[in-house]
């Protein structure tokens, strides 16, 4: 087992003649990433950030246009995909259909020339783990999605692989298959202890699966953290949009001095949010940005509460919560609560923010405002 | 603007029965949700609405009047598909001024005009309205297939799990948008969906289909509360209900449950406990909702000892399943309890967890056939949902 | 992959290719030479010789030459236009409605382009004696339909198929009556597929030989069969015979050109749907 290195890693496609795609245009830039031994890293972005990319140069299936490679201590850029020691597992399965299962799992090992009886013990070995004992001798063709998907992992894996590199593997499993199939995932790598890396554009992937997340987006490296520091800390707007369902709430606002306290306000709207004092250094009266709250962080006071009244624009009882939308200028403001209480659109309720938990986006770069 | 009525639907296609005798009454401008797994029948009951389907047994009304015979451009339904089904060859405006440039529904241009961009602009898509399908997202395509329904008054929409296709963010923002523009539909809806949430949030009432029959109609809250058996109360909620299977045993003037070895004295409720007299010494399931039941990392009086299964985020909160301390992980997953917790603790996989349940908030079921006996404060809840009625 | 290596790679590659158009075209350019040469340079492989156009001015204005052609535009033409006009809803119910023994009849229409024409045109040539539809426009319409129609119905069939049955659906909700439906939604869909189709069934009715060489006789004479009357008894008139060959070879090229962007999509839209 060995960690993963990239330093400095760029990826330029070359464009073929057409005049119309951009030079210049990575699809990864300067990417700078370290994943320790034993460590389950996600790349998490949109599609066409260059996550796969990266992925792919990894695993020597793609060119590297600049920069170092290294897979523990060894620089692996010159070196062919099979001489890397890593699993991979894709997103389609591509399994040999005239095989069975166990000669699936065993080909790569076959074409290794390793011993008959070793072979065997360690298809054995690795069967029950990925819960493959049962089907071993079926044709791949009668598996269903989330057995391929097995089967794809149990093959990866066989070869004690050094570095595991797994590409949306969950993609074309739905719903509760996907779920149980994640939290297997889950408890595999934490059996076989393997230096994991695993790109998704699912955020709840990424934030269930992975010890630390790397967002990426355009190619460019955003933030790097444990899926808490993501969540609570994001240093830009794309990252604090990107992670957590429903989205946190992201506002334009003018800030505005009253009584020697800061407020936010917003245009088309007569809600006043206070500004955390820790944020008065590098603020000023007038001062324009946008403001971000998670769902969960805003509020229903009671009848003594000192929220601003606010008019509720759609209610949603989800049965397990209630979600509320409030109408701010363009943007509809969600509210998650608990509260058994069924309201309608129409109704007032008095919105309290937990104004400690508000983050400050700057308008130009989204880059968040940090307090001095 | 019509009230839907079907008796006794049946249809059959080849071998397969795809209803089997089902009858719901949609009221005038009520919005109500076909709700229920993958194949269950949901889309050819619309089908049958439409007249897109012919059933072979029962019939269709819409406003009292048996419409069975009258054939699908002439039952004024607007109808959106899963697929989205946009003329590919037209350009958005077409595509949504097409119901009216039909020798049915002619108007003139201008008020074609009109009333599309009206649609347009209620579904935020003015910009759009020159560009063919083929430029389309997936949410915008959905857009226009929702906007084409919308330039007509009908006499009713019929949603065929509209918002499938969108992405988990997506369909969560257009569900909420869809809430918010239900208010002035002012017309008979029937949408289909396998997304509990979806069913939750938009349907005046919901009913739940499987295998081509109608299993429950109710409220959302009636739905949610008193599912009238175990598959309804696992369909409802993400993540699922905790079914605990256990002998009911009378105890002094309390029933207590027995289940995995470990006994439950339940709450007093006069009204449950006269529905529970005829289950003693029977076997019952218990359904908890994983919202009530409590964890703690310290033991705690009343706490059992379970180990982590997983710890998994599902968006602004995560979920903890965990396994009765000392079993394998494995299999045996009906043993699982799952719970709520904040996203971001740190929690390692197999470690110790106590846990406990809040059983003033359990639903109870019949041990063989799964169909609901009580919960707690029923008349409660009963009040709760019929308020919701009301207004 | 450097970018010398690359280049080179391209240089090959339209090498390559050009070889093959030379290998492809040669016989049409053969074909326009030896309409200009005269009889008496016909058989000189050296290439010195002054064109002439008295093999043109000799077939076209000398013979019935644009008769025969006019006969092979109505045979060819009308065994289109009869296909598209029975074929397009056989199509359409071949991939719409489920029936009995659907993929049976299916595989018959195509099964007639199996049997060798040579094979089925005498048992034909009685038939056709006996109804009196010998040496007829009809007759020949009608046989050509063994060539142009299961070709039609097959690709055709394919781009129903690939419209979801939802998008009827959804016209029928509009309100709109099935008539209405296939062509205003329908036909515009499938028109690249039937393009391609109805002209590709053209070119193979056009060239066809045995049929009319067999089923027509005096009266009715399509450009295939009238070529080989310019291989007189004595002498092979190559010229001539080239003359009548090249311009009897425009329509055709006419047609594929005009509808190059159709036919291009077309056909590769079925190859990759396979």
């Amino acid at each position: 087992m060995a960690g993963l290195k990239l330093v400095h890693l760029y990826k330029r496609y070359e464009n073929s003649g057409k005049k119309k795609s951009i030079q210049n245009n990575y699809a990864v830039n300067d990417l700078n990433l370290e994943c320790a031994q034993g460590e389950f890293l996600a790349l998490l972005g949109p599609s066409g950030c260059g996550k796969t990319t990266t992925l792919r140069m990894t695993a020597g299936l793609e060119d590297i246009t600049k920069g170092d490679i290294y897979i523990g201590d060894t620089r692996v850029n010159d070196l062919a995909p099979k001489d890397r020691h890593i699993g991979l597992a894709f997103e389609d399965y591509a399994m040999y259909p005239p095989m069975t299962v166990y000669e699936n799992i065993a080909f790569n090992l076959r074409a290794k020339k390793v011993d008959k009886n070793e072979i065997d013990r360690r298809v054995r070995e690795i069967a029950p783990l990925m819960q493959v004992e049962d089907i071993l001798d079926t044709m791949p063709v009668k598996l269903s999605g989330g057995q391929k998907q097995r089967v794809n992992i149990a093959r990866a894996i066989i070869r004690r692989p050094e570095l595991l590199l797994m590409d949306e593997p969950l993609s074309h499993l739905d719903g509760k298959a996907r779920q149980a199939m994640r939290v297997e995932i889950k408890r595999l790598i934490n059996e076989i202890k393997c230096t994991t890396v695993y790109v998704t554009h699912d955020q709840l992937e990424a934030m269930s699966l992975a010890d630390r997340i790397a967002i990426i987006n355009f190619g460019v490296l955003q933030q790097v953290g444990t899926p808490a520091e993501v969540y609570d800390n994001p240093v830009n707007e794309f990252v604090a949009s990107f992670i957590g369902e429903p989205p946190m709430n992201i506002m334009e606002t003018k800030i505005i001095k009253k009584d020697g306290n800061f407020f936010f306000t917003f245009e088309g709207s007569d809600l006043n949010i206070h500004v955390p004092e820790r944020y008065y250094s590098v603020i000023e009266d007038g001062f324009k940005c946008k403001m971000g709250v998670r769902p969960m962080d805003l509020l229903i006071g009671d009848e003594n509460s000192k929220g601003t009244p606010e008019r509720i624009a759609t209610f949603e009882n989800l049965g397990d919560e209630r979600r509320i939308g409030i109408r701010v200028g363009n943007t509809l403001m969600m509210l998650i609560t608990e509260n058994e209480r069924r309201y309608k659109s129409g109704d007032i309720i008095r919105l309290e923010v937990r104004g400690e938990k508000t983050h400050l986006f700057d308008l130009e770069t989204g880059n968040r405002i940090r307090e001095k | 603007m019509s009230r839907i009525t079907l008796e006794n639907i049946h249809k059959t296609f080849g071998k397969v029965k795809a209803l089997d005798g089902v009858s719901i009454d949609v009221k005038d401008k009520e919005f109500f949700v076909l709700f229920g797994p993958a194949g269950a029948g949901k889309t050819t009951i619309l089908n049958c609405i439409a007249g897109i389907a012919m059933p072979e047994e029962g019939v269709v009304k819409f406003d009292g009047e048996i419409i069975n015979l009258v054939e699908t451009a002439k039952r004024n339904v607007a109808m959106v598909f899963e697929n989205y089904a946009l003329y590919p060859q037209m350009t958005v405006y077409d595509n949504m001024a097409s119901p009216l440039r039909s020798d049915l529904y002619r108007q003139n241009e201008d008020v074609i005009k009109e009333r599309v961009y009206a649609a347009a602009k209620m579904m935020k898509m003015e910009n759009l309205l020159e560009r063919l399908p083929s430029q389309l997202s997936n949410g915008q395509k959905q857009r226009v297939a929702m906007g084409r329904a919308l330039v007509r008054t009908p006499n009713v929409f019929l949603m065929d799990e509209p918002l499938a296709h969108l992405d988990a963010k997506l369909r969560n923002a257009m569900r909420t948008e869809l809430k918010e523009m239900q208010a002035n539909f002012g017309t008979t809806s029937i949408y289909v969906t396998h997304d509990f949430m979806e069913a939750m949030s938009l349907g005046d009432r919901i009913a739940i289909v499987n295998q081509g029959k109608i299993v429950q109609i109710g409220t959302p809250d009636d739905i949610y509360y008193l599912a009238c058996n175990e598959f309804v109360a696992q369909l409802m909620g993400d993540p699922e209900i905790n079914i605990l299977s256990g002998l009911l045993r009378k105890n002094g003037d309390n029933y207590s449950f027995l289940s995995n070895g470990s006994e439950f004295v339940l709450p007093a409720d006069a009204a449950l406990m006269n529905k529970l007299a005829a289950y003693d010494g029977k076997s019952v399931d218990i359904g908890i909702r994983p919202q009530h039941v409590m964890y703690s990392f310290s033991k705690d009086a009343g706490y059992r000892d379970y180990q982590v299964y997983s710890y998994e985020s599902i968006g602004n909160k995560s979920v903890i399943e965990a396994y009765p301390a000392g079993h394998s992980g494995r299999g045996d997953t009906h043993t699982h309890v799952r719970m709520i917790a904040p996203n971001g603790l740190t929690i390692k996989i197999d470690q110790l967890i106590y846990i406990d349940f809040k059983l003033d908030h359990t639903m109870f079921f019949d041990g063989s056939s799964k169909e609901f006996i009580g919960c707690y404060n029923e008349a409660g809840i009963r009040a709760l949902s019929a308020g919701k009625e009301e207004a | 992959m450097n970018k010398g290596s690359k280049r080179l790679l391209t240089i090959t590659q339209n090498g390559l290719l050009f070889i093959y158009a030379i290998f492809a075209l040669f016989p049409l350019i053969w074909m326009v030479l030896l309409s200009i040469k005269s009889d008496t340079q016909m058989y000189t492989t050296t290439f010195n010789f002054t064109p002439t156009l008295s093999n043109y001015t000799e077939v076209l204005l000398k013979t019935d030459y644009f008769k025969y052609l006019l006969d092979s535009l109505i045979v060819a033409g009308g065994a289109v236009i009869i296909s598209v006009i029975a074929g397009v809803p056989a199509a359409y119910a071949l991939a719409r409605y489920d029936f009995k023994k659907k993929e049976d009849i299916a595989f018959q229409i195509l099964s007639f382009k199996f049997a060798p024409e040579i094979l089925v045109v005498l048992p034909l040539f009685m038939i056709y004696q006996t109804l009196g539809l010998y040496d007829s426009y009809f007759g020949l319409i009608w046989v050509y339909q063994l060539i142009s129609m299961p070709l039609l119905i097959w690709v055709v069939r394919g781009y129903f198929e690939d419209i979801s049955v939802e998008i009827e659906h959804a016209a029928q909700v509009d309100g709109y009556s099935w008539y209405q439906i296939f062509f205003k939604m329908l036909l515009p869909l499938i028109k690249p597929g039937l393009v391609s189709a109805a002209l590709l069934a053209f070119i193979f009715a056009w060239n066809t030989f045995t049929f009319p060489l067999l089923l027509a006789g005096s009266k009715i004479q399509p450009i295939t069969v009238a070529i080989t009357k310019f291989l007189g008894t004595d002498t092979a008139h190559y010229g001539q015979l080239a003359v009548a060959a090249t311009v009897s070879a425009l329509p055709a090229i006419i047609f594929a050109l005009c509808i190059q962007k159709h036919l291009v999509r077309g056909l590769s839209f079925g190859a990759v749907k396979g």
